[in-house]
């Protein structure tokens, strides 16, 4: 195992820049999920430290190893890939035992490797089944125990869960999580699914348009983004534009005047607010930002309630009200009160 | 990947059964009827004056197995065809690799190029060849021009001459045949192989090979038959003094009015073209699984 450095990587294609001044450094053991929508650039940036991608600039290094102009095969990195990528030739132990195979070691000393690496995924005695007969859980599971049994100083997860339906996916989540701490593995993940990052990582890289938009911890991503996409991308948002017209003072396009403590600076901003920091009806009557809100659209969702309100013909906002008992379901066209404290939101500068 | 494919429509009703009668009809009155009929002229019996005589001999085969000049022209055949193939399948891999591969927008193009070769007629082609490897060709006049030789090289009614221009009408179906089995072959697994510490020799030997293996069956088995059968390429590059079984049999039956010799080479010729494909697929077959 060993810590591993992104400084600086950069990749162009012609005069497309894909990911741009990518730095991260992530701690031996740590856990790091590279996480945004498609295209970001995450995937690229993953493949680059795994070798198949050379960067325009910047340098990758593993360990105390530079490992920037190493062909894949001298780099070391367990890679799982989203469509587990195993040899449909060969059996599950021949799978597995693939990488000791190629660094020359002798068969004898490659069959406890290969079953140890098989007990850790739970696959013990699956050793002479072919991949076409195993589910694609199991399947997932080879590939994971492949990339193990050659002992990697990182493991590289390219969307690993994303073919999996959604109760094997969690299931799966949390067996490589374990497998994860228990060896002490740094890892890189990809993925574009909010959850399984914000379950499965020590830290997170928000990423958009090939640059990096935020690292963090989950708590430090929910309650202090860095800017307005991080804070629509984690979790949910409602948010509102207008102009900051005082020191924490917040004037929307509607004209809705709102106190706001993280206000500071002047001119175009939004805010944001956390869903779950909105009070409604009674419990709203104290607060110092009070409004009558009209109910636009309502969702019934299970354990929440989504509704859609404006405060003025010019603001729309997302609320998330849990669905307790003797809560009646806002119809639309109703108004309702809402409110939220002075320290409830944060204001960001209006991107163009 | 482990989900079994969906049953033709309409297999219930008998329907697909239908559907299989028009092609399996064509191939039984085109091809087996008339290879009976061969079967049997090869059994009559030849007689200079008289054409064809109907009987029941063996005579004509043991013609041809007992004639060192028919038995070389069988072996010199099957040397080409094992040649022929065998450079196909060096050449037409790496190339069939960069076309399964290719992100290029170009790539059908590329497809386009390889295939454009086979809408020129064999016929033409090896016209074509005669005049580039002629003694006063174009080949030897520039190199003579050049002064890299004295004396023309003999190409034309060599050997060499008929392997370059069936190699040049047989390599588009082993590359289209490769590269359809190649892009079948996940891009994922070779990187996997990378990654697990195989280099690029190593992902060949273990991985690409292996499951391309298919495609290289299909591709040697056809190219190796139309080698074998070739026709119009050693008539004009061979010429008179390279005889290959195609030839031969044509001959037998058009010039010498032998249909029953005839006859019995065409059978040999087929025989031969089928053991070997059988023996070779079993060879490789039991070496890789």
């Amino acid at each position: 195992m060993a810590r591993l450095s992104l400084e600086h990587l950069r990749k162009t294609y012609g005069d497309t820049t894909v990911v741009d001044d990518v730095a991260i450094n992530i701690a031996d053991g740590e856990f790091l999920v590279l996480l945004g929508p498609s295209g970001c650039g995450k995937t690229t940036t993953l493949r680059m430290v795994a070798g198949f991608i050379a960067p325009t600039a910047g340098g990758i290094t593993i360990g105390e190893r530079s490992v920037t102009t190493l062909p894949p095969w001298k780099r070391n990195c367990g890679l799982v890939f989203q469509s587990y990528a195993l040899f449909p030739h060969m059996t599950v132990a021949e799978n597995v035992a693939f990488g000791l195979e190629m660094r020359k070691i002798a068969p004898a000393d490659r069959a406890p490797r290969v079953a140890e690496a098989l007990r850790l995924v739970q696959l013990a005695g699956f050793d002479e089944r072919y991949p076409r007969q195993l589910s694609g859980g199991q399947q997932q599971r080879v590939a994971l125990a492949r990339a193990l049994a050659m002992e990697p100083d990182v493991l590289l997860l390219d969307e690993p869960l994303s073919n999996l339906d959604a109760k094997l996916r969690q299931e799966v989540r949390v067996e490589i999580r374990d497998l994860q701490r228990k060896l002490g593995l740094t890892t890189i993940m990809v993925t574009h699914d909010q959850e399984e990052a914000l379950t499965m990582a020590d830290r997170l890289v928000v990423m958009e348009k090939g640059k990096v938009r935020q690292i963090g911890t989950q708590r430090e991503l929910y309650e202090k983004p860095a800017d307005r996409f991080v804070a629509g991308f984690i979790g949910r948002s409602a948010f509102l534009d207008g102009e900051i017209t005082a020191p924490s003072r917040f004037r929307t396009r509607g004209g809705v005047e709102i106190g706001c403590a993280a206000a500071t600076g002047s001119g175009a901003a939004t805010l944001a607010l956390r869903p779950e920091r909105i009070a409604v009806g009674g419990e709203a009557e104290a607060l110092p930002n009070r409004f009558q809100a009209r109910v636009e659209h309502a969702s019934y969702l299970g354990a929440i309630l989504d509704i859609d309100v404006s405060l003025s013909e010019h603001d729309r906002m997302l609320l998330q009200i849990p669905n307790k008992a003797g809560v009646a379901e806002p119809k639309p066209g109703e108004t309702i009160t809402i409110g939220w404290a002075e320290d409830a939101g944060l204001v960001y500068p209006r991107e163009a | 990947m482990s989900t079994a494919p969906e049953p033709v429509a309409g297999a219930r009703t008998g329907l697909a059964g239908l559907l299989v009668v028009p092609a399996t009809l064509f191939v039984a009155l085109g091809l087996l009827g008339p290879i009976a009929i061969l079967f049997r002229y090869s059994l009559n019996q030849f007689i200079p004056g008289q054409f064809m005589v109907d009987g029941l001999t063996i005579e004509n085969y043991v013609k041809f197995f007992t004639d060192a000049y028919y038995l070389n022209v069988l072996l010199r055949t099957v040397r080409v065809a094992v040649v022929c193939t065998i450079v196909c399948l060096i050449m037409g891999f790496p190339l069939a690799y960069v076309l399964a591969r290719t992100q290029s927008r170009f790539k059908n193009l590329l497809i386009i190029s390889v295939i454009l070769p086979l809408f020129v007629g064999n016929a033409v082609r090896a016209a074509g060849w005669m005049t580039a490897f002629g003694s006063k060709g174009a080949l030897n006049a520039s190199l003579m021009g050049i002064g890299l030789i004295d004396q023309p090289l003999e190409i034309m009614f060599t050997e060499t001459a008929v392997v370059i221009g069936i190699i040049a009408v047989n390599l588009p179906f082993m590359v289209l045949t490769l590269q359809s089995v190649i892009e079948g072959i996940p891009r994922n697994v070779e990187e996997a192989a990378f990654s697990l510490g195989a280099g690029p020799s190593a992902m060949f030997r273990r991985v690409l090979w292996p499951l391309a293996l298919p495609g290289v069956l299909a591709g040697t088995i056809l190219t190796f038959i139309l080698a074998m059968n070739a026709y119009a390429t050693p008539v004009l590059l061979g010429g008179p003094k390279f005889q290959t079984m195609g030839p031969l049999v044509y001959g037998q039956f058009a010039q010498q009015n032998n249909w029953p010799f005839g006859g019995a080479i065409a059978f040999i010729l087929m025989t031969a073209t089928i053991l070997l494909t059988v023996a070779a697929h079993l060879i490789v077959q039991r070496r890789y699984r």
